[in-house]
């Protein structure tokens, strides 16, 4: 079964065609990044009109580049939910048309649950459970996977995203927008024990929360203006990076996870990748850290989750509409 | 020929499909802003009841606002999707010409005008003529008194039309020479878009689907307030 899939969530205009759940035949990724560069951050209003001129060419692009013609394609998917509400209308929109015109079903399937999915793409023989740490610009949770489809959210972010944490600490150094890998690069030169930011709730359950971090940064540069970006830089990602890793090495051991998982804009972070390599070997289990194609907001995530989503509970009504809070289903 | 028309500017979900110009089956909800819901579902209503599959289509029509940004947005994603999959053209016409086009028998000038929030209306301004109507102003986005004062410098009778007539009928119906037209041509009309977009086809002025814009008529906000930073 080829399932083809968009992605409108945010500011990236996505589309794929998945066969069989885990077969990417093709994957394209329009960025807007550079639309909402100079606002330093996404602009809803800017981001859903770039994905109305976007979509259609995205689509054409990954059906070509799949060898697929629209009726070969045997379901239709579109990400409704969690994300900005008029980009998540346009594709929503776009994959109800596509699906009526070539007569196919329709799904609807959750941006969360398709970022936890993405590692069976590289993975398809993961084993139950695993231990999934999200994060991004829009999300930061800690998941237990006990099966398909039963999640154990274990926590989340009390404050900002820990990729927004990335963005305002990036600001702070005039490092531009976006700061994830702007902070990464410049860090790579820096010393990161040269500044001892705090570890905000470090030992202190799985929740997390990055705004009294990014303050700690700014009061460090009023203290020292003449400070060495780079090592300020990679003191801080390491504070990150420390807290995130600790966190989810810690659910694995709970839920005796086979293997810890990362994903989400942030985990192209190079610093985060090799610490969730040295924490898995550490504890002996597997480390899935999917290429970064996969970890930033992609359609082949979202078609390889409608295809497990169309088998258990069936097409999603055309009426349905999009759901800008969308959580992620709980455990049954 | 068959030509399916979706409006989607303003509250209501418009939907018709027309035979050349002859219109076969419409259907018009008041949308209450769940455009994304209704309109997939209200075009699969009439394809089903008139026995037709998309893949027959000819042309897709579809009202480019200017209009309430997110429905205008469901409407042209899901014309120009549909269009993209059929390898067909689309027909993009502004849905002020579609609130103006059903009083084309008038002998008064038209104000088709839809509401805008904010204390805003989008308009503009057409004259019946032969066969239809014709545009005389450019597309505006702006308060309802602006308005009110142009119809009052301009000469003769006007016929004042659409969501935006009607929200704001307290500042309109006491002004000389203009006339409030009813609650039935509050929107854009899809059987009008029909009719519209079969002569357009006929003469071959038609579109591909990435070249159907949105006329948005506003910036977006951020942009609004950055370039009043920037100057
Ligand atoms: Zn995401």
């Amino acid at each position: 079964m080829r399932v083809l899939g968009i992605e409108t969530s945010c500011d990236e205009t996505a589309a794929a065609v998945v066969e069989d759940g885990h077969k990417v035949l093709s994957s394209v990724v329009a960025s807007q990044v550079d639309l909402h560069a100079r606002f330093g951050g996404v602009v809803p209003e800017i981001a859903s009109r770039a994905h109305v001129e976007l979509v259609n060419p995205v689509v054409a692009e990954a059906l070509v580049e799949a060898g697929a013609a629209l009726d070969d394609v045997d379901a239709v998917a579109a990400c409704h939910g969690p994300g900005l509400a008029g980009a998540l209308l346009v594709g929503v929109s776009a994959a109800k048309a596509l699906a009526f015109t070539a007569d196919r079903p329709y799904v609807g399937v959750n941006h969360l649950e398709a970022h936890l999915y993405a590692s069976w793409l590289e993975e398809p023989d993961l084993r139950f459970p695993v231990a999934v740490l999200v994060v991004s610009g829009g999300h930061t949770l800690l998941v237990v996977v006990e099966d398909h489809g039963r999640y154990r959210l274990m926590g989340e972010t009390v404050d900002d995203a820990a990729g927004e944490a990335f963005d305002k600490v990036a600001r702070l150094l005039g490092l531009g927008y976006p700061g994830g890998p702007a902070v990464d690069r410049v860090a790579a030169a820096g010393d990161p024990a040269a500044v001892a930011f705090p570890r905000p709730m470090l030992g202190d359950g799985f929740d997390f929360s990055f705004s009294g971090l990014k303050t700690a940064v700014l009061y460090h540069l009023r203290r020292e203006p003449s400070a060495n970006v780079a090592d300020v830089a990679a003191s801080f990602q390491e504070a990150v990076v420390d807290v995130l890793v600790a966190k989810l090495a810690a659910a694995a051991e709970e839920a005796g996870a086979t293997a810890l998982v990362v994903g989400g804009g942030v985990a192209a972070n190079s610093r985060l990748r090799q610490r969730v390599l040295e924490a898995a070997e550490a504890a002996g289990r597997r480390a899935v850290v999917p290429q970064v194609s996969l970890c930033t907001d992609n359609a082949a995530m979202i078609a390889a989750l409608a295809h497990r989503r169309l088998l258990a509970d069936g097409p999603t009504p055309l009426d349905a509409g999009v759901d800008p809070n969308l959580r992620l289903p709980r455990a049954p | 020929m068959l030509i399916l028309a979706v409006d989607t500017a303003g509250e209501r979900v418009g939907v018709a499909v027309g035979r050349g110009p002859v219109v076969i089956g419409a259907v018009t909800l008041d949308g209450r802003r769940r455009h994304a819901e209704q309109l997939v579902p209200a075009v699969r209503y009439l394809f089903r009841e008139l026995g037709l599959k998309p893949g027959r289509l000819a042309a897709v029509a579809v009202g480019t606002g200017p209009g309430l940004f997110t429905g205008l947005r469901v409407g042209i994603t899901t014309a120009t999707a549909m269009a993209s999959a059929l390898r067909i053209p689309v027909v993009g016409i502004p849905s002020l010409d579609l609130v103006a086009y059903p009083l084309r028998h008038t002998t008064r000038t038209i104000a088709a005008v839809l509401d805008a929030r904010r204390h805003e209306v989008f308009w503009a301004l057409y004259e019946p003529v032969p066969g239809g109507i014709q545009r005389v102003s450019e597309y505006e986005v702006g308060s309802p008194d602006t308005l009110g004062a142009d119809l009052t410098a301009r000469p003769g009778d006007h016929l004042v039309a659409g969501s935006g007539a009607l929200a704001y009928a307290d500042l309109f119906e006491p002004l000389d020479h203009v006339e409030l037209a009813g609650p039935s041509h509050a929107g854009p009309d899809a059987t009008a878009l029909v009719e519209l977009a079969a002569a357009r086809l006929e003469r071959e002025e038609f579109s591909r689907p990435s070249e159907v814009r949105p006329l948005y008529l506003r910036r977006s906000d951020a942009e609004i307030n950055w370039g009043r930073a920037a100057s």
